[in-house]
């Protein structure tokens, strides 16, 4: 039996591989079975042919002749016998060689089959337990074949997957980007491999909605080289895929709020190149955000020292690995505009490069800079405002209580602001307490209150002061503000002026009643002349009448003397010679015509007033003007003055005269007048100074108002100055001034208009 | 001799003492308080007076032109001028008929001496000068 398996093995094993050595052992047997059958019959037909002739050792089968005798039989029977004993003993010979090189054949075979179904599990295997599954397609580009491995990952049943096409699973895909499927699916048309085919999978139904998943492809042909299909393998990239659109989400959204905020954002690396930069940082230097990364502000920014110094913050900040704040620094932007950056600086690792970069955050200070500069400056500028205001301003809270001090009240109180803030006002300006009731007044009310020609007590003179109280009108602050103006000078001068216009009118007054009032006068003067000379015993005249009447002139004078009548005489002659001088006076304050206005030689002038003086009757008698030295510096450049040469005379007349009283009045030394005379740019200045007593302040504030005399009572009329003061400033448009200080001598400066010619 | 010395003035008292003051200096006096007698008592002696003082403000004519009436009428007198005014201001043909500002004596005199000088000054000149 082994034998015969032996023998009929490599029948089988020739026959198409459909038939296993596993198969069950009746159907071998009967094929066995079968096959002896065969052979013996054909063994009959052998021995048949041979009877008939035939006997060559041919092998093929014979066909079977009709007619056989017994002989032939018997011959027949064992001619056959003997010769189906040699053709066995042949075929068992064929049959040997022919099995050995079966067997040969048969191991050879089995440890192909073997390894190929160690490949195959190993396939299996791996293609079971990798994540890539295995798919076929059939020649019309149809789903034949895919690995479990897809329906597991996918979800998708096979019934939805076979018999389709790959561009049926992705629809929507497919709609969604059909030139990419255009494309695939002409590579498959033509049957071209392919690598790393992403598409998304929709079908619907499916709880993995969307997946994605990567192809790779073969075509297959046949030994015929006919395109049987396509073969490959197929992986589920959707994780993956997800991820990458995460992480790209995730930057985006990065990128976007650091492109968001306004201030610059950057990185830099050890080498000074931008490895991050917003757009706000971009935009400053006048580029993309792309034209920036990788640069470094050495080759796009234009001011080196700007680049040097932030080149070198960066270095500080990488090797000392520690975080700083530059509190202010300039940049100069690509529009050329300089503008103020506050700048943190932060290491950090670069994680690309695992080195040490610094991380920017710039904020723009540039309008906070220029906001809080204009508010200093307008601060400033405010002060300032009040600084520089003539008045004293005082602001107090409502409780009196000083806030602000402007200069000039610094000035009056000689406290600084500072040293006066928190004090209650009427501490620091003692002669303002009164005020306190306005303060709390005009808070209550809002309404200023003005006192006109307040009058106050500084040191011991008097002040006249305009004060005005006013609420503070902004919302919040409540208090008030103290407004003082010394007026006293304007009140002065406006007394002055006022006494002036009554003088004018006097003036006026006088000038039409002179006539009437000089012929009285007259007849008192020539009057008590006449008296004193007719009651004198020289004049022969009158010794001549006496004697005829028998009277002794001398008894008669002596008589007039000692009863005093000689001394009333007098006082009549002078009291009518006094009163002769006010008329004078009084009418050189009526205004006249210019006419009388002509040039002057000056020099000349002073000469002749120098004259009069010395020959003055009163300058005589009391003052003793030939004591009084005079000194002359004129001015060469001064020939001639445009003046009313009488009206001047008088006034200088005047100023010699009260000099010389003065001095006398004193006893001054060596009494002494400088006359001297100036050039100015638009003046004739004529100066007289004396070495006299001098006068204080209050004397000389008021020296030039009528009727003030520093003169005991009767001595002058109390006009000189005032009608002097007339003269020049009403009358020739000048100036007359006076510098004093007692006991240092007075100087009065007479100042008249630069007319034409006057150099000349 | 200085002959008369004519003096035209309406205020009595000014007139009387001038006329006084001038006597007793030993100067032959006539005073008229106004022109008309002046120039009656001028027809007859007009040769023996040399100097006139004349007040300006006069009841019948003013003085500036009594002394061109005069001046015409006499020539060789000279004239002195004594107002109480105060804006008198000397006309410019008086001027030029040789009065000058020297002339003018204002009212009220304190003292007449210095007109008792212009008047021998005055006479003393028409002596030279027939």
């Amino acid at each position: 039996m082994p034998k015969l398996g032996r023998l009929f093995q490599p029948l089988y094993l020739a026959s198409p591989p459909r038939i296993r050595p596993d198969r069950p052992l009746f159907q071998r047997l009967a094929e066995w079975g079968a096959l002896l059958l065969v052979i013996g019959l054909s063994a009959f037909e052998v021995s048949g042919a041979e009877t008939r002739g035939i006997g060559h050792g041919s092998v093929g089968p014979q066909p079977v002749g009709e007619g056989m005798g017994c002989a032939g039989w018997v011959l027949g029977l064992v001619v056959p016998l003997l010769v189906a004993l040699f053709w066995c003993w042949l075929l068992y010979r064929q049959m040997a060689r022919r099995t050995q090189q079966l067997q040969r054949e048969l191991s050879e075979r089995r440890r192909v089959e073997m390894a190929l179904r160690e490949s195959e599990a190993r396939f299996r295997d791996v293609t079971e337990a990798t994540s890539d599954w295995v798919w076929e397609m059939d020649e019309n580009l149809c789903f034949t074949y895919l690995s479990k491995r897809f329906y597991v990952l996918t979800g998708i049943s096979p019934q939805s997957v076979l018999g389709r096409a790959r561009w049926e699973l992705a629809g929507v895909d497919v709609t969604i980007d059909p030139h990419k499927w255009r494309v695939h699916r002409e590579l498959l048309e033509k049957h071209l491999p392919f690598r790393d085919f992403t598409y998304q999978t929709h079908l619907t139904g499916n709880r993995k909605d969307g997946r994605y998943l990567k192809v790779n492809g073969k075509p297959i042909h046949d030994s015929q080289g006919r395109f049987r299909g396509y073969r490959g393998t197929g992986s589920d990239i959707t994780e993956q895929v997800n991820v990458e659109v995460a992480l790209h989400q995730s930057e985006l959204r990065l990128r976007r709020i650091i492109d968001l905020v306004p201030h610059m954002i950057f990185a830099r690396d050890r080498y000074g190149r931008f490895l991050l930069a917003n757009r706000t940082t971009a935009a400053a230097y006048g580029r993309t955000v792309e034209e920036l990364v990788n640069r470094s502000p050495r080759t796009i920014h234009a001011v080196e020292e700007e680049v040097e110094r932030m080149l070198a913050d960066d270095q500080e900040v990488i090797q000392s690995w520690t975080s700083k704040l530059i509190p202010e620094e300039t940049f100069t932007d690509s529009a050329g505009h300089v503008r103020t950056l506050q700048t943190m600086k932060i290491p950090f690792i670069e994680p690309g490069l695992n080195e040490t970069a610094v991380l920017s955050v710039a904020i723009d200070m540039t309008e906070q800079k220029r906001a809080k500069e204009e508010v200093a400056r307008m601060r400033l500028y405010l002060k300032n405002i009040i600084d520089s205001m003539p008045s004293v301003l005082i602001g107090v809270d409502p409780w009196g209580y000083i806030t602000v001090l402007n200069q000039p009240a610094e000035h009056a109180s000689g406290l600084s602001w500072a040293a006066a803030q928190g004090r209650f006002f009427g501490e620091v300006f003692p002669q303002l307490e009164n005020q306190f009731g306005q303060v709390r007044q005009v808070i209550r009310e809002g309404h200023p209150i003005k006192t006109p020609r307040m009058t106050l007590e500084t040191d011991g003179e008097l002040h006249y002061a305009d004060v005005m109280v006013y609420p503070l009108m902004a919302d919040n602050a409540n208090g008030a503000v103290i407004r003082m103006d010394d007026v006293t000078a304007r009140v002065r001068i406006e007394s002055m002026m006022v006494q002036t216009e009554k003088m004018l009118s006097v003036g006026g007054l006088a000038a039409g009643m002179a006539h009437e009032i000089n012929n009285p006068l007259g007849a008192i003067l020539q009057g008590s002349q006449n008296v004193l000379r007719r009651i004198g015993p020289d004049l022969p005249q009158n010794r001549a009448v006496a004697d005829a009447l028998n009277i002794d002139l001398n008894l008669l004078n002596r008589y007039l003397q000692e009863r005093g009548v000689l001394r009333f005489l007098e006082g009549i002659r002078e009291a009518g010679a006094r009163a002769a001088k006010i008329v004078a006076d009084m009418l050189s304050f009526s205004r006249r015509s210019e006419s009388r206005f002509a040039p002057v030689g000056l020099e000349e002038m002073l000469e002749t007033v120098l004259r009069l003086a010395a020959s003055d009757y009163d300058l005589k008698k009391k003052y003793d003007f030939k004591r009084i030295s005079i000194l002359r510096d004129y001015d060469p450049a001064l020939q001639v003055v445009y003046c009313d040469k009488t009206e001047i005379e008088q006034v200088i007349l005047n100023l010699l005269k009260n000099a010389a009283q003065a001095m006398t009045e004193v006893n001054t030394l060596t009494p002494a007048i400088t006359l001297r005379t100036l050039r100015e740019p638009d003046n004739v200045l004529i100066e007289v100074i004396d070495n006299g007593p001098g006068m204080d302040d209050k004397t000389l504030k008021r020296i030039f108002e009528p009727f003030f005399t520093t003169k005991e009572v009767g001595a002058g009329t109390g006009l000189g100055l005032s009608v002097s003061y007339f003269i020049v400033t009403d009358q020739h448009n000048g100036r007359l001034s006076a510098t004093s200080k007692p006991g240092q001598g007075s100087c009065f400066s007479i100042r008249l208009p630069l007319v034409g010619d006057a150099l000349s | 001799m200085t002959g008369w010395v004519l003096i035209v003035d309406d205020e009595e008292m000014i007139r009387e003492n001038l006329k006084a003051y001038l006597e007793d200096e030993g100067l032959g006096v006539v005073a008229f308080e106004s022109v008309t007698p002046a120039l009656n008592w001028l027809r007859d002696a007009a040769a023996a007076c040399r100097v006139c003082i004349m007040d300006m403000r006069l009841p019948d004519m003013d003085g500036n032109s009594a002394i061109r009436l005069f001046h015409q009428l006499y020539p060789h007198m000279e004239f002195l001028i004594h107002t109480g005014s105060s804006s008198y201001t000397l006309p410019e043909d008086l001027r030029a008929a040789g009065l000058e500002e020297d002339r003018v004596y204002r009212k009220p005199l304190e003292d007449m001496a210095p007109l008792v000088g212009a008047i021998r000054m005055l006479a003393a000149l028409r002596e030279v000068r027939p």
